[in-house]
């Protein structure tokens, strides 16, 4: 069925293409190139209690090249160092831009999916602007505080629309890709407080091959009064067991609100995965959920030029339902360019359990 | 089955709603319209950067890159990107091959020009990306603004605000013009 969906995706995709005569570089006189890198990376000392302290390091190349006016290729990888020594390699997204007209775009290839604001634009580590990722997502490292979903990114298909409205914009995606799958370990251990048992394990990284025939779709809907606020909606679901019989679902709502020496943002995110009750061999469903706002203060409002290059962040994370934890998360960031900041931040976790997790992070981050 | 027809719906809809007209990059209003995008769209995620960054061919590839990253149309994105290639070079300027203004243009032909109103407010009106300008000579001082107009990072390493292609009698137009 979900076959179905993509194949008409693609078919009204070609069909009406051939519509559209629109532009927008058409003629253009700027002087246009055909390959570019941008990027960015981080060195980073975390000191974590019980842990021993460690200084990690990235670099996240990303290969830009324009192959026409309407097709645009990108690809990011990031190098780290594991855990051996050994250099590590991950390809973030490897993707290919169709734009079909002036508003509306069609990507194929493995890209990071539209979910929340944090991973398909906010989890760069010069534009996150802490050291760490809020809570819910487990991206880099999370601490003890077992994350709700990844920094998504996966194969297949994705349609984006901007649609202007007077004053104010509507953004749209719509995409299908292979989907979650089964993961063979479980985390979680123990009986959630609210009775749940261990958190099926669902894995999002694109793989080889799909481990069942069923696709997963989604979206995000965001209106925006620019510049200062955006307000989002995302929703996922995919079926992640090989035989295709038990569903992971999830759906966010975000927000952004941005000043001129100020901004807040936040996400709430709810997650289902149906598993399977070995008790009475029927499909339950276990819920988990949560939410992160965060804040952020350029000095620079003081006028002050020694204070130009601070900024103050904060951030509180809350994960609710399962494998519960709260974390408050202090920040200062010194900015040397508009890319490149060393960040400070102390991380303060409470587990459901009483179990508390301090981290203290120093960060230089660099967008290029 | 009703997911399949939703999306399919939904992709067909909007195709047929979605159309504009091009608009070429040497559009007078373009460059002014691109600092406002450039203003609205660059701080949603992260701090502006400024044109130096990349060179105008680099930006040509990292355009789409962006339009994609922050829901752009093309032709938004390429009215931020002739912004940018204006703060690159004399181009806004239209000056003479020789690089010399064939006249003094005034404050207010400067200010559009160069776009300021896409990131200050002027006379109660612009964007937010940096601060009011009005009051400011009162507020900073005219030797602060000769500096910063001459040298944007002066005070800020991370200010977004581009280098313009001034002459020393631009500078001192849009000063009388705050004053």
């Amino acid at each position: 069925m979900k076959k179905v969906s993509i194949a008409s995706a693609m078919a009204a995709a070609i069909s009406l293409s051939a519509t559209t005569y629109v532009q927008a570089q058409e003629g253009s006189d700027l002087d246009i190139g055909r390959f570019a890198i941008a990027g960015y990376g981080d060195v980073s000392y975390v000191d974590q209690e019980g842990v021993n302290s460690n200084v990690e390091s990235r670099f996240v190349p990303i290969f830009l090249f324009q192959l026409s006016e309407k097709i645009h290729i990108e690809s990011e990888l990031e190098f780290s160092i594991g855990a051996d020594g050994e250099t590590e390699v991950v390809m973030e997204y490897a993707d290919i831009h169709y734009f079909l007209n002036d508003n509306t775009t069609i990507t194929a290839g493995k890209f990071l999916l539209p979910f929340g604001q944090f991973g398909p634009n906010l989890h760069p580590s010069w534009i996150n602007k802490l050291p760490s990722g809020p809570g819910l997502y487990g991206h880099g490292g999370n601490g003890s505080l077992a994350p709700l979903v990844p920094v998504m990114s996966d194969t297949g298909v994705n349609i984006r629309n901007s649609f202007k409205i007077g004053s104010s914009k509507l953004f749209t995606d719509f995409y299908v890709v292979s989907g979650p799958r089964e993961e063979e370990e479980e985390i979680g251990g123990e009986a959630g407080e609210g009775g749940h048992g261990a958190i099926p394990e669902v894995g999002f990284e694109a793989g080889k091959g799909d481990n069942n025939s069923d696709k997963a779709f989604g979206g995000r809907v965001a209106y925006a009064f620019l510049p200062s606020i955006e307000v989002g909606y995302s929703f996922y679901n995919g079926a992640y067991s090989n035989d295709a019989t038990l569903d992971y679902s999830a759906s966010a709502i975000d927000f952004n609100w941005i000043g001129t020496y100020s901004s807040v943002r936040g996400e709430i995110i709810e997650t289902s995965t149906d598993f399977l009750d070995e008790d009475d061999g029927e499909i339950d469903v276990f819920d988990r959920g949560g939410w992160y706002v965060q804040g952020s203060w350029q000095m620079r409002q003081l006028g002050k030029d020694v204070l130009n290059p601070f900024e103050l962040v904060l951030r509180y994370s809350e994960i609710n339902d399962a494998l519960e934890g709260e974390r408050w998360t202090f920040g200062v960031n010194y900015w040397l360019e508009s890319s490149a900041a060393i960040k400070i931040a102390y991380e303060d976790t409470t587990l459901e359990d009483g179990d508390t997790d301090n981290r203290v992070f120093v960060q230089l981050a660099f967008g290029f | 089955m009703k997911n399949s027809t939703i999306i399919l719906f939904s992709l067909v809809g909007i195709f047929f709603v979605s159309s504009s007209n091009a608009q070429h990059a040497s559009d007078p209003s373009l460059i002014a319209e691109g600092a406002k995008l450039y203003s609205e769209n660059c701080g949603r995620c992260h701090n502006a950067r400024p044109a130096s960054d990349y060179t105008k061919r680099e930006w040509s590839v990292v355009m789409p890159h962006m339009r994609e990253k922050a829901h752009m149309t093309g032709t938004e994105s390429l009215a931020v990107e002739a912004f940018l290639n204006s703060t690159l070079t004399a181009d806004v300027r239209n000056d003479t091959k020789d690089g010399t203004s064939q006249v003094q243009r005034t404050p207010q032909e400067l200010i559009a020009q160069f776009g300021c109103q896409g990131c200050h407010v002027i006379n109660g009106d612009g964007g937010n990306l940096g601060p009011t300008l009005d009051g400011v000579i009162e507020s900073r001082g005219k030797e602060f603004v000769v500096k910063k107009l001459r040298d944007p990072k002066f005070n800020n390493a991370s200010s977004a605000m581009p280098q313009f292609p001034m002459t020393d009698a631009d500078i001192e137009a849009i000063i009388s013009f705050f004053n």
